[in-house]
């Protein structure tokens, strides 16, 4: 293998791995402060997704506007998500509380997986951005990519900045560590349940985008997406950020470099496997709690 | 005591009730005045419903224009004609529904006879109730083989195009080039029915003198196609055949954009418009095939036409829409040619006759299976314009094809 070749499978398997992260981050932040694993958050992905196509499509608004369009609404969507159909869950007992949130997530899932194939068609969309190609000797990455990878980078510092610097960080990690102690404090705990969906939402509106521009989107490939976000934030620790993107990175070029040299058949198995392992070696992830602790408080 | 009348009339009244609930509704056999009922299911939400976009409100369409034309004609009621009517159900892309839903159309519903479903997952399961109730169903869109060698013999298949067949004049295309190709290189998504287009393609590029210097699967959810697109980079193969469906190949084809990957031709199994309103001028130069064209004069093309533009169907998006209306059209030919709404006679009509159809004859041989072909196209300057049969289109292939060099 030629160390062109390793580079260029190296690059696709980290464009694909902060995809994943991406996806990942809105996940993580749920269950972290909330304790509930949103089955519907492909789901709402791809229809973010759809929806930037869509825009994309009929006003050819730049992507970064169609994000800051998309971001008010999610952040809506979420908040009222989480208040008018999941927290009343809360008050339930635990075992209700567990049953009825994945039902009412699977149920979401369903129909916002119809709900945008009847508003905006069956047909597959994207956002198909051209941008130059950079060539480094016999390695080609494109500009789209770069783009791509260098959102990220800024979403994850974006996020870093506002759970470390601003009050609502402060809350949402107060909640995730004691949330008697956070209510004691006058946090109001539910409210801040509620803000971290919208948050999540937000960064969904973003990874959307992101995702529109990388790979084509249709109304029912979110069930997979979670799927897959579910299995960078087991790898990465649950509620643990830098984590989700680490365990992104590394699942992606994993996957890439299994199918170099094993054909790309195999590359899905290298998720389950991976996730074998760190459940049975890592139970609480790669990058585990005593981290995330450590950055939480720095 | 003794059960007053009312306890008899009460046991009378649900003995009948569970009698006629249970007991199958008999077809209008030999009706002159009821109208012929079509029963069948479409994916119109779930995986599937991506291939059939609007296609109930396009059935719906269907049925107003056959009714506006004068509907069915039955000789056997001294020519008279009969409206035609459809029962749909929505079958969610899901086997288990599409299975009970199937047996109500038929015995709830008690329609004539049935079309559809499609899709090799869910016709599989339904392939068995037509025989277990004896009315004939014509499959539009269902491929596999196996399912029509089980010995059944009241369903029929028309694939448009047959899984044998898929790229066969693609190849005799490329054959009459000045040079041409010596080489290919496969890439397959791992799935039943592009394997299958694949085994059939391979052997006919084999006769055609191509060497076979790669062949590579991937799963449908496939993101990441750096690994194939350097091994096809490395084999340099004349053409690339990429067998998949539309999605899953839309990044495959970027990333060999990106890559810079050169071929004298590259075919797609699918080369739709929505997959050029997806990614653009990265689709240009790429064959496919089709399996209808609007220019053609062939026999209910006009109808076709009509249907498609008053339902908002693009023809060129949705590889399998001219596919479910030829389903429609050959069992409306079936009864007229039986003359009387008698599913034994439609049977019979179905198997022995061969119809005239948009996509080309029908005729459907001893188990059931009739083999079409398609329309070779390539995609020029955005638009998909027929290139083969040369004898029967106008366009011509660009070989080697010039976005590709």
């Amino acid at each position: 293998m030629s160390f062109s070749i390793f580079l260029q499978v190296l690059i696709g398997g980290l464009v694909l791995g902060s995809i994943y992260a991406l996806v990942a981050f809105g996940l993580s932040l749920v269950y972290g402060v909330v304790r509930i694993l949103n089955f519907s958050h492909g789901t709402v992905l791809v229809a973010s997704a759809i929806a930037a196509s869509v825009l994309f499509g009929a006003y050819a608004f730049n992507p970064l506007v169609i994000t800051l369009l998309l971001i008010p609404p999610l952040m809506v969507l979420g908040y009222g998500f989480y208040v008018l159909l999941l927290d009343p869950l809360f008050r339930r007992s635990s075992a209700e509380m567990t049953v009825g949130t994945v039902l009412v997530t699977v149920g979401a899932l369903l129909i916002l997986s119809d709900l945008a194939a009847v508003l905006a068609g069956t047909s597959i969309r994207g956002i198909q951005v051209e941008g130059p190609l950079f060539v480094i000797g016999d390695v080609i990455v494109s500009a789209t990519n770069l783009a791509i990878m260098l959102g990220i980078a800024l979403l994850v510092f974006v996020i870093h900045y506002i759970l470390r610097h601003t009050w609502l960080g402060c809350a949402i990690r107060a909640v995730t560590q004691d949330e008697l102690g956070a209510r004691i404090c006058g946090v109001r705990s539910r409210t801040i349940r509620a803000a971290t969906f919208a948050f999540s939402y937000a960064v969904v509106a973003v990874a959307a985008v992101f995702y529109a521009m990388s790979y084509p989107v249709d109304p029912y490939v979110g069930l997979s997406l979670t799927v897959k976000a579910f299995t960078v934030i087991v790898l990465g620790g649950i509620g643990n950020l830098p984590g989700s993107l680490a365990a992104g990175l590394f699942l992606g070029t994993a996957e890439a470099f299994t199918a170099f040299f094993a054909g790309t058949a195999w590359a899905p198995a290298v998720s389950i496997l991976l996730l074998l392992v760190i459940l049975v070696l890592l139970p609480r992830g790669a990058l585990n709690r005593k981290w995330w602790r450590k950055w939480q408080t720095g | 005591m003794r059960p007053g009348i009312r306890s008899y009339a009460l046991i009378a009244i649900c003995t009948f009730g569970t009698l006629t609930s249970i007991a199958p509704a008999a077809a209008r056999i030999g009706s002159c005045t009821d109208p012929v009922v079509f029963g069948t299911t479409i994916s119109a939400t779930g995986q599937f419903s991506v291939n059939a976009d609007r296609w109930v409100k396009m059935t719906q369409v269907f049925e107003e224009e056959i009714n506006k034309r004068g509907g069915i004609k039955l000789a056997g009621c001294s020519g008279k004609s009969v409206p035609l009517k459809f029962v749909i159900y929505d079958d969610q892309s899901n086997p288990t529904n599409a299975v009970s839903l199937t047996e109500k159309l038929v015995t709830v519903d008690g329609v004539d006879v049935l079309v559809g479903p499609d899709w090799t997952p869910i016709g599989f399961p339904v392939s068995p109730i037509p025989d277990k109730h004896k009315i004939p169903d014509v499959l539009g869109n269902v491929s596999a083989l196996q399912i029509f060698q089980r010995g059944f013999k009241y369903i029929f298949g028309a694939p448009t195009p047959s899984v044998f067949v898929w790229s066969d004049r693609y190849f005799d295309l490329l054959a009459k080039e000045v040079n041409p190709p010596k080489s290919i290189f496969f890439v397959v998504q791992d799935n039943l029915f592009t394997k299958d287009v694949v085994a059939s393609a391979e052997k006919k590029a084999q006769q055609s003198g191509m060497k076979v210097v790669g062949n590579e699967l991937f799963p449908a959810d496939t993101k990441d196609f750096s690994s194939i697109v350097l091994r096809m980079k490395a084999a340099n193969p004349d053409v690339i055949y990429i067998s998949s469906f539309d999605a899953p190949a839309l990044p495959l084809i970027n990333q060999m954009r990106q890559l810079r990957v050169t071929a004298k031709s590259v075919h797609s199994v699918y080369a739709t418009g929505k997959m050029i309103k997806a990614i653009g001028k990265n689709m240009e130069d790429i064959t496919g095939v089709m399996q209808w064209l609007p220019s053609l004069t062939t026999p209910y093309s006009n109808l076709v036409k009509d249907v498609l533009e008053k339902s908002d169907v693009d023809w060129t998006d949705y590889l399998f829409t001219v596919g479910r209306l030829n389903a429609y059209i050959v069992m409306l030919q079936a009864i007229e040619k039986a003359g009387v709404v008698d599913r034994e006679k439609i049977r019979d009509a179905l198997a022995q006759n061969t119809f005239p159809s948009p996509v080309g004859d029908v005729k459907f041989g001893e188990n059931g299976y009739a083999v079409m072909q398609a329309f070779s196209t390539q995609i020029q300057d955005g638009k998909i314009v027929a290139v083969g049969p040369q004898d029967q289109v106008s366009g011509r292939l660009r070989y080697p094809a010039p976005t590709w060099q």
